[in-house]
């Protein structure tokens, strides 16, 4: 085993990059909740965006431009597909739901090879210029996109946990993800309810694809299938805790990258998130059965 | 409901996995373009350059249309997402057009079948198949796939057809019935090593895709860090890269401040490494980074900026296209204006391996004197000897060997400004090589190019 000091370097890298991971967890979550819906094309909207930006960026559009681009665009799919699609999927089970988002995963993946081969070899990049700022601890850089990506995680979980707990919108979609058809009798426009949260989500993709462009590569596959990491932090939370979607997304932001300079298990760094959630999803079970047990005694 | 929630949840941890395994497919094969195939340069160059030569020196007769009987040629390319190398057939068909407007070969147009696939072997055996038995083509010429020479080489062998091809896999230099036009990816790393030892360093870290084939790759850096008595250290990273972060700062931390770091990665790969090491500061923390010729691209150098001028050296397996005004060089710029609509990434190593495999098969057709059978367009094939193509730093042979390097002698480019520009020229790859020795041992060292 490295000694410590061998790690030290990726606690940075891994926090910044479970930041990202939480965000993302915690826009699906917000979705979830209040649809049902699984929103398993957050990866490949957030990509698209994330091209459309260095589309602009390459026609010389300023730097802020392509960055609001990137989250327009993002919402922008996310909140037509949620109101085309929606009212459609809404009483079918979650499990068709969530199937249904991978046809526009593999839609909008078709699209992108198409938009932005890549054949001759391209090699795009969108960088941020907090990539150029930053500060050091001991020998380590830590850039300012690292400390925004973590930073957006905190302040998005916190701001979603108490939109959802203290405003009304937020206590409608609360109550949706009860029952949505006793919730409607109520008097909630649970359309309206639904396409806030499919825009609040697609807003959120858009942000992550930004930062996941430049902190991990401005790919189509790459940024499309990143939401597997974050899918077992929300699956850890059970698709309802944001804080614990949040805790999990860095554990395993942090772990995967703290595997690096082991060398044994380096190339299997890969499959924590779903290492993770398979354990988390166990010890949750068994804790579940126990409690269920002593109930029933 | 408890229980319905757990179905759900199962459920999709299972389509999970699924997908990411889809994900893995593709990125497999998407590295394997930089290592496995990371031969297959993707060495594009942006710049457009200006062709002081017309078309028609592409045939013997400028301007005239050739009416003969058509010869038959294919090639086998590979075309999914994320892994195009249509290119180099597009670029061979771009040439071929070029010599049917002038006169054709002896008069005869040169037809010219693409067939594509999606890394499946079934598919690429169908695809040979296709060719030969439904296409009836003489000759194969142009392929660029991610597995057809794995697939294929036995097929070829059989049926005595003797491929020039753009070679990705171990088969397409280590068979009979295959020649290259490039170097291939063990051939390009050597190359990035050997430069890297020749700036003494003190050490060298290899880093590479982690898909089959890297061990026949990690052999030819191996041997050279050996005989240079400089320790190196292999790594492989599952592709596609998602921490870049980690992967520059353990890179960096193996290589040590006198040693050198080299890639073998897709462009896209090892930018994303590269641009990590820069935002972290890394990329001074070793004495010099290398990479094999994927990352001989104006792309790249763009991306990267002036912090890397003559931090990063890169293999060139042809002739940096910027600033050469050779006659060869010029008539590919001219046709590629001309009749290559279709090749999308315009000047660069893709277009330049199509443009150089379809002169060759062109000099060899026009060597045939009697009738164009797949026994003389073969044996033409396999006769080329020392032949000037303007691409290369060796006269380029066949031959009759049990294996095929043609292309041993490489330049080593860096970035300057945005530019990949010579900082070495031809050199050959050195016979520490096993398999460089082994071919030299038959065939001998080609001469220089003029």
């Amino acid at each position: 085993m490295p000694p410590w000091s061998n790690f030290e370097p990726f606690v940075v890298s891994g926090l910044a990059l479970g930041g990202v991971y939480a965000l993302s967890g915690v826009g699906l979550v917000v979705l979830y909740r209040a649809t049902g819906v699984l929103y398993l094309a957050f990866g490949a909207v957030g990509a698209l965006g994330a091209l459309t930006a260095w589309s602009l960026a390459q026609a010389g559009a300023p730097g802020w431009l392509t960055w609001l681009a990137c989250v327009a665009v993002a919402a922008a799919v996310t909140l037509g597909y949620g109101t085309l699609f929606g009212p459609a999927l809404a009483k079918r089970d979650p499990l068709v739901k969530a199937v249904a988002t991978i046809g526009l995963t593999l839609v909008l993946y078709g699209l992108m090879d198409l938009l932005w081969t890549t054949s001759g070899g391209q090699a795009r990049s969108l960088t941020l210029p907090t990539d150029n700022s930053g500060f050091t601890i001991g020998q380590i850089t830590v850039t300012d996109t690292q400390v925004i990506a973590l930073a957006a995680g905190v302040v998005l979980t916190a701001a979603t946990a108490t939109f959802l707990r203290f405003t009304k919108l937020g206590t409608a979609m609360r109550a949706m993800a009860n029952d949505r058809e006793i919730t409607a009798t109520l008097g909630v426009p649970v359309r309206r309810v639904e396409a806030a949260a499919w825009l609040g989500c697609g807003i959120l993709a858009g942000i992550a694809g930004l930062l996941l462009a430049d902190l991990v590569a401005l790919d189509a596959t790459t940024l499309t299938f990143l939401v597997i990491s974050s899918l077992a932090a929300v699956l850890i939370a059970r698709l309802r805790s944001i804080a614990l979607t949040f805790a999990a997304a860095l554990v395993v932001g942090l772990l995967h990258d703290l595997l690096t300079p082991v060398v044994s298990l380096s190339n299997y760094r890969d499959m924590t998130p779903f290492v993770i959630a398979a354990i988390g999803l166990l010890v949750l079970s068994r804790h579940r059965v126990m409690v269920q047990s002593r109930e029933g005694a | 409901m408890n229980r319905r929630r757990t179905v759900v949840l199962a459920a999709v941890l299972t389509l999970a996995g699924a997908v990411a395994g889809c994900s893995n497919i593709n990125s497999t094969s998407s590295t394997s373009t930089g290592s496995t195939g990371g031969t297959t340069p993707a060495g594009t160059s942006s710049s457009t350059g200006s062709a002081t030569v017309d078309t028609s020196q592409c045939g013997s007769k400028p301007g005239v249309k050739a009416t003969g009987t058509p010869i038959a040629l294919g090639a086998i390319a590979t075309n999914q997402p994320g892994t195009s190398f249509t290119d180099i057939p597009n670029m061979a068909k771009a040439y071929f057009d070029c010599v049917n407007a002038n006169g054709g070969v002896n008069g005869h147009p040169i037809k010219y079948y693409i067939e594509t696939e999606q890394t499946n072997p079934a598919q690429v055996a169908a695809d040979a198949r296709q060719l030969v038995q439904s296409d009836h083509v003489l000759g194969v010429v142009g392929s660029t796939s991610i597995i057809e020479c794995s697939v294929n080489s036995g097929y070829w062998q059989k049926t005595g057809y003797y491929v020039i091809d753009s070679g990705i896999a171990p088969e397409c230099y280590s068979t009979p019935n295959s020649a290259a036009v490039n170097m291939g990816p063990r051939y390009s790393s050597d190359g990035a090593v050997q430069y890297a030892l020749s700036q003494h360093v003190n050490k060298i870290v290899f880093d590479q895709s982690n898909v089959p084939g890297t061990g026949y790759i990690a052999a030819g850096p191996n041997a050279l860090a050996k005989a240079a008595h400089t320790p190196i250290v292999q790594l492989t990273e599952n592709v596609p890269i998602t921490d870049a972060n980690s992967v520059a700062i353990k890179e960096v931390d193996d290589a040590g401040p006198n040693g050198a770091v080299v890639l073998n990665f897709t462009p896209p790969e090892a930018l994303i490494i590269l641009q990590a090491a820069q935002k972290l500061g890394l990329e001074n923390r070793v004495k010099l980074w290398g990479c094999s010729t994927p990352c001989n691209t104006d792309f790249l150098a763009t991306s990267l900026g002036s912090k890397w001028n003559g931090k990063l050296f890169v293999n060139a397996e042809l002739t940096p296209p910027d600033g050469t005004g050779t006659t060869a060089m010029n008539l590919y710029k001219a046709i590629l204006s001309q009749y290559g609509k279709s090749v999308q990434g315009g000047i660069g190593s893709f277009s330049q391996m199509g443009f150089t495999e379809a002169e060759i098969a062109v000099h060899a057709l026009q060597s045939i004197n009697g009738a164009y059978t797949v026994q003389s367009v073969n044996a033409a094939f396999k006769a080329v000897k020392d032949f000037d193509t303007g691409m290369l730093c060796q006269a380029w042979t066949y031959g009759s060997y049990p294996l095929h390097i043609p292309n041993n002698s490489d330049y080593t480019v860096t970035p300057s400004d945005g530019k990949m520009t010579t900082a070495q020229g031809c050199t050959q790859i050195s016979a520490v090589d096993p398999q460089i020795a082994q071919y030299r041992g038959a065939a001998g060292t080609a001469p220089n190019a003029s």
